[in-house]
């Protein structure tokens, strides 16, 4: 544990020296908030304007629901604004090491690479929740309307978090494979975007084939903490792909040091 | 301290390393010495356990390096050939990470760093980014960041083969201060710092092991003879050359006058010690100005077994 804690500190002190941190929370608050502000607004317009077809002819079949209207549509936009960042902040986390010849000092140190392949993503993960921080007031204000729904907003969270842990050991893995930053990046956004949205391919006819690349997307997981649903079945399907990520970073790994350089 | 037993690397059907054994006393510095692409840092590699070998066993103060990785790997410091630096890090902060994952005492550390910094002198630099640092003071990191847990065992691969003549003698001066205290392997290709540093000498060539013994001891296994040279003033090279040819045990005689002085290599056969017969003889008729037994230097050993191969 202790070695863990030591190389994510390392890796934060590292985000946080150079410009990335700084740059991955602005956007992500940034882009946040304006797809927050656009979905507060886009239901105001709908309740005046349903306000105005109960006035006229006293009823209305516009749909005014919090959840629906805005707090599921903001964490899908939150998953979308997450798969733009990630791939950013973990091309470099194993890469990196590599190209600075720093991994032969860890792995000549009495580390296990397991506990360098946990130490590395817990310091992204750290960075995500930093992320997602600036987003917490925006449920203060929405809550000043009378309409705070907070167990839809804590598991949007979860959902977030659990989607962030998943990709982010993809990455992870990613780049431990690869020796160049920019080559890890492009096959982290590659993979992030198919297992994002296999489902959109898979919509047209229904078969068990149809079922199972849909099963295999992450945005039909992860759809369901955004309205709120918190299902052992998406929990089990992201804690499984976070696993064999873990577990195949940690063998490649072990498996640098096989290549011959 | 240091135990390597039949260590064999291959990539493929190439092999890097074969049949590598030496041991290593507590104390004792071992030169590791190699042509360029002669399986220096292989070698190097595997006996940190950065590399797993194809076969072989290292035992690094008792502890087997692939039964007992950790406890193993805890008594080690390295440097390799390229510092292993963070940039981005100041010299405190990374030295108090690498005392972090090395196991070094959360009480302990502090001094463990201070105690680096000052072996390495880097104390006036200790709180500058290492990215900003010259190539000597981070070379000087390096070396810092393997001493920082106290290490018994000290493997340096290459340690000032990028550094300029003064970086490299400032950093030759550390590790002669650090003899003693660690067992140091020193892996290079420049044999001067080798005869200044060293006790014992490895020469390997191809991935294989040419010698094994001390420079000294080389030089007498491979020359095939003693000489002694000789300076003497106000005598001619045949008046020499007559002096010390009845000498018992003298073999042969190649004597060169040139402003007066006659400089003479008089050979004999090995393990005949002719020096005092020499002086005597020479010094009862002439001016003896200089006599020195001629050895072979680490360069000619280095050459004759590496070429020989």
């Amino acid at each position: 544990m202790r070695h863990i804690l030591a190389i994510a500190r390392r890796e934060l002190r590292s985000y946080f020296v150079s410009p990335t941190a700084y740059a991955a929370l602005t956007t992500y608050a940034l882009l946040s908030g304006f797809f927050f502000s656009n979905q507060v607004t886009y239901y105001i317009r709908q309740a005046s304007l349903a306000d105005q077809q109960l006035n006229a002819i006293g009823r209305s079949a516009l749909q005014l629901d919090v959840p629906t209207t805005v707090l599921e549509e903001f964490f899908k936009q939150e998953g979308f604004i997450l798969l733009l960042v990630l791939p950013l902040l973990t091309m470099g986390l194993l890469t990196d090491e590599r190209r600075k010849g720093t991994l032969e000092l860890l792995l000549t140190s009495p580390i296990r690479p397991l506990e360098l392949t946990l130490g590395k993503f817990v310091a992204a993960l750290t960075l995500v929740g930093a992320m997602c921080l600036p987003t917490l007031p925006f449920f203060y204000f929405l809550a000043q309307g009378g309409a705070w729904e907070p167990g839809v907003v804590a598991a949007g969270y979860a959902g977030l978090l659990l989607l962030a842990a998943t990709e982010i050991a993809i990455g992870l893995f990613i780049s431990s494979l690869c020796e160049n930053v920019l080559v890890s990046a492009l096959c982290t956004y590659g993979v992030l975007v198919a297992l994002n949205f296999v489902d959109t391919s898979a919509s047209v006819a229904r078969s068990i084939w149809v079922d199972f690349i849909q099963f295999l997307s992450f945005f039909f997981h992860y759809g369901e903490f955004a309205r709120g649903v918190v299902a052992l079945r998406d929990i089990t399907y992201f804690a499984g792909f976070l696993a064999l990520a873990l577990f195949l970073t940690q063998r490649s790994i072990e498996a640098v040091r096989f290549k011959r350089s | 301290m240091i135990t390597v037993q039949h260590l064999t690397k291959r990539f493929g059907s190439h092999t890097a390393v074969s049949d590598l054994s030496f041991e290593v006393g507590a104390g004792e510095v071992l030169g590791f010495l190699g042509p360029n692409g002669a399986g220096k840092t292989t070698s190097m590699r595997m006996v940190t356990g950065y590399l797993p070998p194809s076969g072989g066993s290292v035992a690094i103060d008792g502890h087997d390096l692939l039964k007992r990785p950790i406890d193993a790997k805890r008594r080690i410091g390295y440097l390799p050939e390229n510092p292993p630096l963070y940039p981005e890090l100041t010299v405190r902060q990374f030295l108090g990470f690498v005392a972090e994952i090395k196991d070094v005492p959360r009480t302990r550390r502090h001094a463990a760093i201070d105690r680096a910094l000052d072996r390495a002198n880097l104390g006036d630099v200790a709180s500058k980014r290492i990215g900003t640092l010259s190539k000597g003071f981070k070379q000087r990191v390096g070396l810092a960041q393997a001493i920082v847990h106290e290490p018994p065992v000290l493997i340096l691969d290459e340690p000032t083969s990028s550094l300029d003549p003064k970086q490299r003698v400032e950093v030759r001066d550390l590790i002669v201060a650090l003899r003693g205290e660690h067992t140091v392997v020193l892996s290079t290709h420049i044999l001067p710092e080798v005869s200044q540093v060293t006790d014992r000498v490895v020469i390997i060539n191809r991935g294989r092991v040419m010698a094994v013994d001390s420079p000294q001891s080389l030089s007498q296994r491979l020359r095939g003879r003693e000489a002694v040279t000789v300076e003497v003033g106000g005598a001619s090279a045949a008046d020499v050359n007559d002096a010390v040819r009845p000498i018992p045990g003298v073999s042969g005689v190649h004597a060169d006058a040139c402003d007066g002085i006659v400089t003479a290599t008089i050979e004999s056969a090995i393990g005949t010690d002719i020096r005092p017969e020499i002086a005597r003889v020479l010094a009862a008729r002439w001016r003896l100005l200089a006599l020195r037994s001629e050895s072979l230097s680490l360069e000619e050993i280095f050459l004759k077994l590496t070429e020989d191969a």
